[in-house]
């Protein structure tokens, strides 16, 4: 039944030109209208979508490096009226270094936000039954910069989704082994911009506790039949608001305990 | 005798016919539970000595019935909320004994209008700090310990519709505070990098952290000893002084408990229930 003209295959094609219209939207920084707003989309359509998204990724040589979760704030699941958080893709290619610089020339709109990523030390099937934290082997302070391919930073969460959670870059800083780094519930979390600060918070800010996001990202890359591996980095999600990026700046989180991790942006003119 | 007293103001001192109707105005809301309107109308929207006299003749009533002072409140300690008020200096209050709480007591919701909560810090002084220019380093020495606290901020103006005066006058928006019972010295815990988080019903309603209140609730205190000092009222040894909230505030819309955990401080619980007060009134009336 799957000729060219079945409902399945034309599904197949829209999903295909809808993952091709994101994927141009980031390589161009040129935002898109929603696709939502031209026509309905389903939660398991969207996250076909982001698969597809990132198989273009991979197609240029860019490697699955991590996943992140969205909407593990109260506050930001309310305002999207959702009850679960979302899951996105992160590449290789998505990496800033620690101290890096980045060009705001890439971007649509970028947002960063300070978070915790975990490393994982042994893989995780989708069959696999092991207590996600013991496969967890080192916690670091993160920012995450997050950059919708929509127009005016607007989406509905279908929308969201298939643009892969707006993940953009993201900075790691210092690694400490999840045996040292002590109870990770309630950490001061701060956001400095030129030293200033911009956002402060706690990590409690992440479900409660951003080990629960462990538990969480397994459980959802089990859905997405997503093999975990060795060494793949989950960011936890954000422990404060996201800050708008402005040229010629400088970025820096915190996390009580764990360290600090940074990068700068360049000016508007910067290649 | 009153001078000697932990915040002790010039409270007598001559009000204008203006500022006299604005304590008149929160002091009839306070006392029959009913918010009234803002007094910006009587004492205008940026005269915060005018808004400070007013506090002062407010709660020299209630010290005159009998209430001791026993402290003081920063409030807006947060950039986001003095960018909303149009200031950038934090205000103060003053604690009553009869506003203070200890942990997991039943807090009766009747003594409120139009409650909210946060978490801060709490700093117990034990030392007089008179000059206007105390530096950090003198804060610190003088500070005997350090308690977990929620602060419950009530505003007797309706709807919370307020200025920078409103609220000074109305002594800075306090309602009541409930303390937490373990003691830490400063030199144990990270002030500016501890977080905290506020929960209700085993949900997460706020978190933030020490860096929210002016970058270190430290640095509010000697805001405050300066101000306190500058305004004649200087901090006495003995005071609990709230430094301010950590993170964004909750209202509390009724019965139950909300617990702030400060790590590295500890929790502290405030448990709100729905008192007889209303009931007693309401049999007398």
């Amino acid at each position: 039944m799957t000729t060219a003209h079945s409902p399945a295959a034309r599904n197949a094609a829209v999903h295909d030109s809808a993952a091709g219209l994101l994927d141009t939207a980031a390589v161009s920084a040129e935002p898109v209208p929603q696709l939502t707003s031209s026509g309905a989309l389903t939660l398991d359509e969207a996250y076909r979508i982001q698969r597809l998204l990132i198989g273009r990724r991979l197609a240029r040589g860019e490697r699955i490096s991590g996943v992140k979760l969205g909407f593990t704030s109260r506050t930001k699941a309310a305002q999207m009226g959702v009850f679960d958080v979302i899951f996105g893709r992160l590449t290789d290619g998505m990496r800033i270094a620690d101290g890096g610089r980045i060009a705001l020339g890439r971007y649509v709109h970028p947002r960063v936000e300070p978070e915790v990523a975990f490393r994982l030390g042994t893989d995780i099937g989708p069959g696999d039954d092991l207590d996600p934290e013991s496969a967890v082997d080192a916690v670091a302070p993160a920012l995450e910069v997050i950059d919708s391919r929509y127009r005016d930073f607007r989406f509905t969460l279908q929308d969201v989704v298939a643009d892969n959670t707006s993940a953009s870059g993201y900075v790691l800083g210092p690694w400490t082994r999840l045996a040292d780094a002590g109870d990770l519930a309630n950490r001061g979390v701060r956001l400095e911009i030129d030293g200033r600060t911009a956002e402060t918070g706690s990590t409690a800010a992440i479900l409660g506790h951003p080990l629960r996001a462990v538990h969480a990202a397994v459980r959802m890359a089990r859905v997405q039949g997503h093999t975990l591996r060795a060494g793949t980095v989950l960011l936890a999600g954000a422990a404060t608001p996201a800050v708008a990026l402005t040229p010629g700046t400088s970025v820096e989180a915190t996390v009580t305990g764990l360290g600090r991790a940074g990068f700068t942006v360049g000016e508007a003119t910067d290649e | 005798m009153n001078t000697t007293e932990p915040g002790a103001g010039p409270a007598a001192r001559d009000l204008t016919p203006e500022q006299a109707a604005a304590a008149e105005r929160l002091r009839a809301a306070a006392v029959a539970r009913t918010p009234c309107a803002p007094v910006r109308d009587l004492i205008g929207d940026t005269d915060q000595d005018a808004a400070y006299a007013v506090q002062s003749a407010v709660l020299a009533d209630r010290l005159a019935a009998g209430a001791r002072r026993v402290g003081r409140k920063i409030g807006l300690t947060s950039p986001s909320v003095q960018r909303q008020f149009g200031v950038f200096t934090p205000d103060y209050g003053v604690l009553l004994d009869d506003m203070v709480l200890t942990d997991r007591e039943p807090v009766d919701l009747g003594r409120f209008l139009q409650p909210r909560i946060e978490a801060e810090v709490a700093f117990v002084i034990g030392r007089d700090l008179d000059d206007e220019a105390v530096t950090a380093a003198e804060v610190i020495r003088a500070t005997d310990f350090l308690l977990p606290a929620l602060e419950i901020v009530d505003s007797r103006v309706a709807g919370w519709d307020i200025r920078i005066t409103d609220t000074v006058a109305d002594n800075a928006s306090s309602g009541a505070l409930v303390l937490g019972t373990t003691p830490r010295p400063l030199s144990a815990v990270d002030l500016p990098g501890l977080g905290m988080a506020l929960d209700h019903r085993g949900e997460i309603v706020s978190t933030g952290s020490g860096a929210a209140c002016l970058g270190t609730p430290v640095a509010a205190v000697v805001w405050l000893a300066r101000e306190a000092a500058r305004r004649g009222a200087p901090l006495r040894a003995g005071e609990t002084v709230l430094s301010g909230a950590l993170g964004p505030m909750v209202p509390v819309t009724g019965p139950g408990v909300f617990r702030a955990r400060l790590d590295g401080l500890g929790e502290v619980h405030a448990d709100f229930i729905r008192g007889t007060r209303d009931v007693q009134e309401g049999a007398a009336a």
